[in-house]
């Protein structure tokens, strides 16, 4: 006989089969032996289970309580500094005052790990020598006018 | 009156700590059974249990109340066992079972009471093997039978709780019953 109702069999035992389905099995089951043989099997499999359900060992519940209540708590305390409410006028505060410090911020500073930037700003610091440059080459025509000043004295030294 | 599951369920999500109480009170003993039954271990079902209970202190507001809160509840018990024995697959090859390395029977509850001892030892020995094959399912078979024959879940409630349609429950409990028939047909 085709079609044997095999998943059907435990929801039509534990009597879980809307009225038209079980009609359908029970008709097949007057007809298949099999079937019919296979349907008592399986209540008896699932009492002789429903009867012998393994019983989980004792468990101390005081324990187990406070262990509950600790983790809840630890729970809680994870999230504690920034995923607390802040109240609404503090929250405020700090964002204007990382808003004032995102636009006034300082000049780039040195990072350290990149030595392009600590080059730049070395000759950035020297920059004032070159806007006085003209006054720098009158310091070295000065240090020339001091030689020539002297070569009178260097003439004397060298007849002496 | 007393509060239905349900309505405790939405006042543990508006914070109320009597409720959540209450609802570990009702609760902790099936959570218990289930996840020892799944994981056979009773420090990891210790861990499993506490962490059920705090999940549910954190998302009882995403219970939407279409289900039955013991539905939705033995969900989450199941949800942490699979998860749990899937972590810890390769460790269990090693360490086997404290509970039946401690000599712990599989059976504190007998069955129906016989006169004949020999009988009674055999139909004993009969149920320690059968639900030591039930311990061998595929763990989804083996949920099935548990909320099935140990929690006395619908089908459709098993199919809640496993997030399948009923079709699949009743092929997983068709294969797993198949499978344990075996085990009693070779005694």
């Amino acid at each position: 006989m085709a079609n044997h109702p095999d998943s059907d069999l435990v929801p039509y035992v534990r009597g879980e089969l809307a009225p038209a389905d079980r009609e359908r099995v029970a008709r097949h089951l007057e007809d298949c032996p099999e079937c019919r043989e296979d349907a008592t099997a399986v209540r008896a499999l699932l009492e002789n289970l429903a009867r012998s359900v393994p019983a989980p060992p004792p468990i101390h519940w005081g324990r187990w309580r406070a262990e509950l209540r600790a983790r809840l708590d630890g729970r809680r305390g994870r999230h504690a500094w920034w995923w607390r409410p802040v109240p609404l006028a503090l929250s405020a505060s700090l964002a204007g005052v990382l808003l004032v410090l995102a636009i006034l911020g300082g000049p780039p500073r040195p990072t350290g790990s990149d030595p392009a930037s600590v080059e730049e700003v070395l000759l950035g610091r020297r920059l004032e020598l070159l806007r006085q440059l003209s006054l720098v080459e009158r310091l070295d025509l000065l240090e020339d006018l001091d030689i020539i000043g002297q070569l009178d004295r260097l003439t004397a030294t060298s007849e002496g | 009156m007393e509060l239905s599951d349900e309505a405790l369920c939405r006042r543990v999500a508006e914070r109320d700590e009597a409720a959540f109480d209450l609802l570990v009170e009702r609760y902790r003993e099936r959570a218990w059974r289930l996840a020892w039954s799944v994981l056979r271990h009773a420090e990891d079902a210790r861990d499993v249990t506490q962490e059920a209970f705090v999940r549910l202190y954190e998302a009882a507001g995403s219970f939407g109340g279409r289900a039955r809160f013991s539905t939705w509840f033995y969900r989450v018990v199941l949800n942490l066992c699979l998860d749990h024995r899937r972590r810890n697959r390769w460790w269990r090859l090693w360490a086997r079972d404290e509970d039946e390395a401690q000599g712990g029977g599989l059976l504190e509850r007998q069955p129906a009471p016989s006169h004949d001892p020999v009988d009674q030892l055999g139909r004993e020995q009969t149920m320690s093997a059968l639900w030591a094959a039930v311990d061998r399912l595929a763990p989804r078979q083996r949920a099935t039978v548990l909320l099935s024959v140990q929690e006395e879940l619908s089908t459709a409630e098993i199919a809640t709780v496993l997030k399948c349609s009923e079709a699949t429950v009743r092929v997983h409990l068709h294969r797993a019953l198949k499978t344990l028939r075996q085990t009693v047909e070779r005694r």
